[in-house]
C-alpha cells in the first residue's frame, strides 16, 4: 500500500491523522483553523474535519514559520504571499530580512541584559552577606535613582 | 551631513523613489553624503541604528525614517538638523 503522503491531493485526512503526519496535536490544529490559517477541506457525515494532503504542506509551512520567529499575524500575510500571483520571492525575502532586523534587534538587547546580570553576578562575592549589602539589589535599585532603605 | 537609504535588494518602492530623494537632499544641503545601504549587507549597522522595517532612512547616523518619507518630509528633516547644528 502506498504510504498517505503520496496520494492524490484529494485524499482526505481525519484531524488526528494529519496532526500525527505534522507532529502537532488535534488541539494546534483547531488553534490554527481560529486563527484562520488553515481551514478543513470538508467534514465528514460525523462531523468530522478531513483536511486534504496539501494541508500538511501548510501544517508544516506554519510550524517552520513560527520557528523561524514570525507570529501568526505574519504568517497569514506570509502564506497570503505564497498564495499570491502578484508576489514574487523579492517580497518573501523583504519580509524574512524585516524579521531578521527585529531578532537580531532583540539579541542585541538581551545580550544587553545579560552583560548586565554578569557584571551584577562579579559584583557579588559573598554568599551569606546581609540582604542590606546585596550589591545586585543595590545596583538594581540605583538604576532606577532609588536609594536602597534599610529594613 | 549624512543621509543612508537602507533597502531591501530588488525593492522597486526604493528605486522609484531613489532619485527624487536623493535630489530633495542635495537641493537642501548642497554637498550632502548620500549612501545606499542594502540592509543584508550592513544587517549589524542596521540593528545598531534601530532598523525594523524597510526601506529606512537615517539621517547621521539616527533613524529619523523608518518607511520612505516624501520630498517634503526629507527636506523639512535635514532643514531642522542643520537649523540644530547651527544653533548649538
Amino acid at each position: 500500500m502506498r504510504p498517505v503522503l503520496d496520494g492524490p491531493s484529494s485524499v482526505q485526512l481525519t484531524i488526528g491523522k494529519i496532526a500525527s503526519l505534522a507532529h502537532v496535536s488535534a488541539d494546534t490544529l483547531r488553534y490554527y483553523e481560529r486563527e484562520r490559517l488553515i481551514k478543513p477541506a470538508a467534514k465528514s457525515t460525523g462531523g468530522y474535519r478531513l483536511y486534504e494532503r496539501d494541508a500538511l504542506r501548510r501544517i508544516r509551512f506554519i510550524k517552520q514559520a513560527q520557528e523561524c520567529g514570525f507570529n501568526l499575524a505574519e504568517i497569514r500575510s506570509l502564506l497570503a504571499l505564497r498564495a499570491s500571483n502578484a508576489a514574487c520571492c523579492r517580497d518573501v525575502r523583504h519580509v524574512a530580512l524585516e524579521k531578521k532586523l527585529q531578532l537580531e534587534a532583540k539579541i542585541k538587547a538581551m545580550k544587553a541584559m545579560s552583560g548586565a546580570l554578569t557584571r551584577l553576578i562579579r559584583e557579588c562575592s559573598t554568599d551569606s552577606g546581609s540582604l542590606d549589602d546585596c550589591p545586585i539589589l543595590t545596583a538594581l535599585e540605583r538604576s532606577n535613582g532609588v536609594k536602597r532603605r534599610s529594613r | 551631513m549624512k543621509v543612508e537609504l537602507f533597502y531591501t535588494p530588488g525593492c522597486k518602492k526604493c528605486a522609484d523613489a531613489r532619485d527624487d530623494l536623493k535630489a530633495a537632499a542635495e537641493q537642501t544641503i548642497p554637498g550632502i553624503i548620500w549612501r545606499e545601504l542594502n540592509a543584508l549587507d550592513e544587517l549589524n549597522y542596521a540593528v545598531e541604528l534601530g532598523v525594523a522595517t524597510l526601506p529606512a532612512l537615517a539621517i547621521d547616523g539616527e533613524l529619523v525614517f523608518s518607511s520612505l518619507p516624501t520630498c517634503r518630509q526629507l527636506r523639512r528633516a535635514l532643514t531642522e538638523r542643520r537649523r540644530g547644528e547651527h544653533g548649538r
